[in-house]
């Protein structure tokens, strides 16, 4: 079976080149999470690139509802509030219908299904994002950072016990601990997209 | 240590988050932020605001708890991890050949040569055509994603035309099955960045010799529109037994006017060997091959990356802010001439750079000459050339202060000799960090039981090589020691790839086929 292929150019009736860009931007930076997502609700491996597929559909579907806001990055603030919506739906929908069944039914018409919502459904959403977000920069890290900001952080221990332990200097494991926090917090706007325009780095 | 005492400096503090300081800035403020409770509070107020702390940190906690709890459950989600063995074993038709592994299309897999990010390389064997062959397969995890697959068949596609000696060619290309995979020719080596791994520097000879062949190879490739985009030594194969580079993986190339293709913000390839403009993520052209291949040169010089971080980012900021260190105050045995070239290739601004490969490649061939009879050929002129014109800017540079503080000359006299303690000092942080690097690297088991005690003997030497700055006179000695030293490493088996310590091999030469770990990314 030909894999699925995400062709943003036969989906998306996209006007300007900046707007395909910016699609194609935006399906570089979702798409690993989106695969993470999917998983984790526990579709079967072998729907995993159909449901991704599927999702990317209903977003595409809904560009015509798209209109210029005149703000910057308007279409990319858009896709991502729409990719939003679409997933929380998916979410939503795999709870009543997932249950041992093969098919990819389950699947067709997302976007079709009305806004699921629900303050559960989105903290579950930050929650998967940050997971996933962590294991992403984590690669980008030594592991000795990795450790000291775990140690530190989350088992709770002292800076001094876990620099000893690392053989690191207990200045780098406050300035480690932070790039990675800082890291992880850029790896989340990467795929929600930026609160507002934030200033050049 | 005499280390300055630091005032507390929340732009320090926000420089050195974004990994902006060099190693040395970043060193003193380190120390002060150990000893500073107002600096470490503000340092975290940067990073983050408190809530997202507790978020993030929240979040983490719980999941690690579920996953602890999930595991001892039956039936977990998570994939299994295969060894690259019982993964090749897995998707393999049944072969005829005895001791074969299995059969692959027209090729009886013989046995796994090693795996990387983006799959796993087998070596095989065609009996239509007799002939060995390298089967470079990608990974099943990355076969599901549409543009992984696309990644491997522009491979396929991008190398297919570029037709050079210099250049690894692709025999057939199989993307449409479950596992795509790409045929190509065995040839038996080692990769550039084995060879440093078990060499540290390389003499000049070898340096220009190999960056000459590259730079041929790329002008090939530069011809056909083709922009290689991943140069570093893991790329540069060469060949046992004679004197041949081959450049490889052409999985990031990119046709210049594929423009929708270069800018989608994610980070494709290493960062260390990036350029400045690629790790902007702006658009390149082949003169962003040009400055990787200049901090490739730098690495076989002085037996280490140019930009280093602790994070990609802090790598790439690096790379678009600071110089690297000079290569001389790393190995004065490298001529002045050589330096100039690598610094052209490292200017910043791409236009600072040779125009073209084929501009550098002719340079590097009368370099080459002039290195192998130093006194029947000339330095070329043009290297002259630009040697001139850098030491004219430097002259130009530090000249007024110079004279200004000529009155007060024990000052500067005594600023100098500062100086002077604070390269020792850093020196000595040099040497901790080459050896900690290679400490690292030997750590693969299988690697270690082979050659723990000439890498041992060659950290040693490595790191007196770089204090002869200021020892001149012992410099001799230990370059005679580093040659003992390569001759007894010549004997040692190399591997894959210093990330997989499970690369199951015994035999000496490997068919290498080198893959990118970003990729998986």
């Amino acid at each position: 079976m030909p894999q699925p292929e995400t062709r943003p150019s036969l989906i998306v009736r996209l006007k300007g080149e900046r707007n395909e860009l910016a699609w194609t931007e935006f399906v570089s930076a979702y798409e690993p999470f989106l695969r993470r997502l999917i998983e984790r609700q526990g579709v079967p491996e072998r729907h995993v690139p159909d449901a991704m597929q599927q999702v990317l559909v209903a977003v595409a579907r809904s560009v015509d509802g798209w209109q210029d806001d005149g703000d910057p990055a308007s279409f990319r603030r858009w896709l991502n509030r729409v990719a939003r919506n679409v997933v929380l739906k998916l979410m939503a929908r795999e709870r009543r219908q997932i249950g041992g069944q093969g098919g990819t039914d389950w699947l067709e018409s997302l976007a079709d299904v009305p806004d699921a919502g629900g303050e559960e459904r989105e903290t579950e959403y930050e929650y998967e994002l940050v997971v996933w977000a962590a294991e992403q920069v984590r690669g980008e890290f030594l592991d000795s950072s990795w450790k000291a900001f775990w140690a530190t952080l989350i088992e709770g221990r002292s800076v001094a016990e876990v620099a000893a332990e690392l053989g690191v200097s207990p200045g780098s494991v406050y300035m480690s601990r932070s790039r990675l926090m800082a890291r992880i917090r850029s790896k989340v706007q990467e795929v929600v997209g930026r609160p507002e325009e934030s200033s050049e780095v | 240590m005499a280390i300055p005492k630091l005032a507390c400096d929340r732009e320090r503090l926000r420089q050195s988050l974004d990994d902006r300081l060099s190693e040395q800035q970043e060193e003193i403020l380190l120390q002060h932020l150990a000893e500073c409770p107002a600096c470490q509070h503000e340092l975290e107020r940067l990073a983050a605001e408190q809530a997202e702390w507790s978020r993030v940190a929240e979040v983490l906690r719980r999941e690690a708890a579920a996953r602890i709890s999930s595991a001892g459950a039956a039936g977990t989600r998570e994939p299994a991890c295969d060894s690259p063995v019982d993964f090749a074993v897995a998707f393999l038709e049944p072969s005829s050949l005895p001791g074969a592994l299995g059969r692959l299309g027209d090729v009886d897999i013989l046995e796994v040569i090693g795996h990387g990010g983006m799959g796993i390389v087998l070596k095989g064997f065609q009996q239509e055509l007799h002939r060995p062959v390298a089967v470079k397969v990608l990974a099943p995890h990355l076969a599901a994603s549409g543009a992984a697959r696309q990644r491997f068949a522009r491979e396929a596609r991008a190398t297919a035309v570029v037709v050079h000696p210099n250049v690894m060619p692709v025999l057939t290309v199989h993307s449409s099955g479950k596992l795509p995979y790409l045929v190509m020719p065995y040839v038996p080596c080692e990769s550039l960045q084995q060879r440093l791994d078990r060499q540290g520097w390389l003499e000049t000879l070898d340096v220009v010799r190999i960056a000459w062949q590259v730079a041929c190879g790329l002008a090939a490739a530069h011809a056909q529109g083709l922009v290689h985009r991943d140069i570093k030594p893991a790329n540069m194969l060469l060949e046992k037994g004679v004197d041949r580079v081959l450049l490889t993986d052409f999985g990031l190339a990119r046709a210049v006017d594929d423009a929708s293709l270069t800018r989608t913000g994610v980070i494709a390839g290493t960062p260390q060997y990036m350029s400045p403009e690629q790790a902007r993520g702006e658009a390149v052209d082949h003169r962003s091959d040009l400055f990787s291949l200049g901090s490739v040169l730098y690495a076989m010089c002085t037996g280490r990356v140019p930009f280093r971080a602790e994070t990609s980012y802090g790598i790439l900021r690096r790379i678009t802010d600071t110089e690297p260190r000079p290569i001389r105050e790393i190995n004065p045995g490298i001529p002045e001439w050589l330096v100039t070239i690598v610094a052209k290739l490292h200017a910043k601004d791409p236009a600072g750079r040779f125009a073209s490969a084929d501009e550098l490649a002719k340079l590097l061939e009368q370099c080459l000459a002039h290195v192998q009879q130093p006194t029947t050929v000339p330095l070329p002129e043009a290297v002259a050339a630009i040697e001139f014109a850098s030491v004219e800017a430097r002259l130009t540079a530090t000249a007024p202060p110079l004279s200004s503080s000529r009155s007060r000359r024990p000052l500067l006299v005594g600023s100098i000799l500062a100086g002077l303690a604070i390269l020792a000092a850093v020196a000595g942080i040099a040497i901790r960090t080459h050896q900690d690097d290679s400490d690292e690297r030997s750590k693969s088991p299988a690697e270690s039981a082979v050659s723990a005690a000439p890498s041992t003997s060659e950290n040693e030497a490595r790191g007196q090589s770089a204090l002869s700055v200021w020892q001149d006179g012992v410099v001799e000695q230990i370059r005679g020691l580093d040659e003992a030293v390569e001759q007894l490493d010549t004997r040692a088996a190399w591997f894959w790839d210093d990330d997989t310590p499970s690369a199951p091999t015994n035999n000496q030469t490997n068919a290498i086929q080198s893959s990118n770990p970003e990729a998986a990314k």
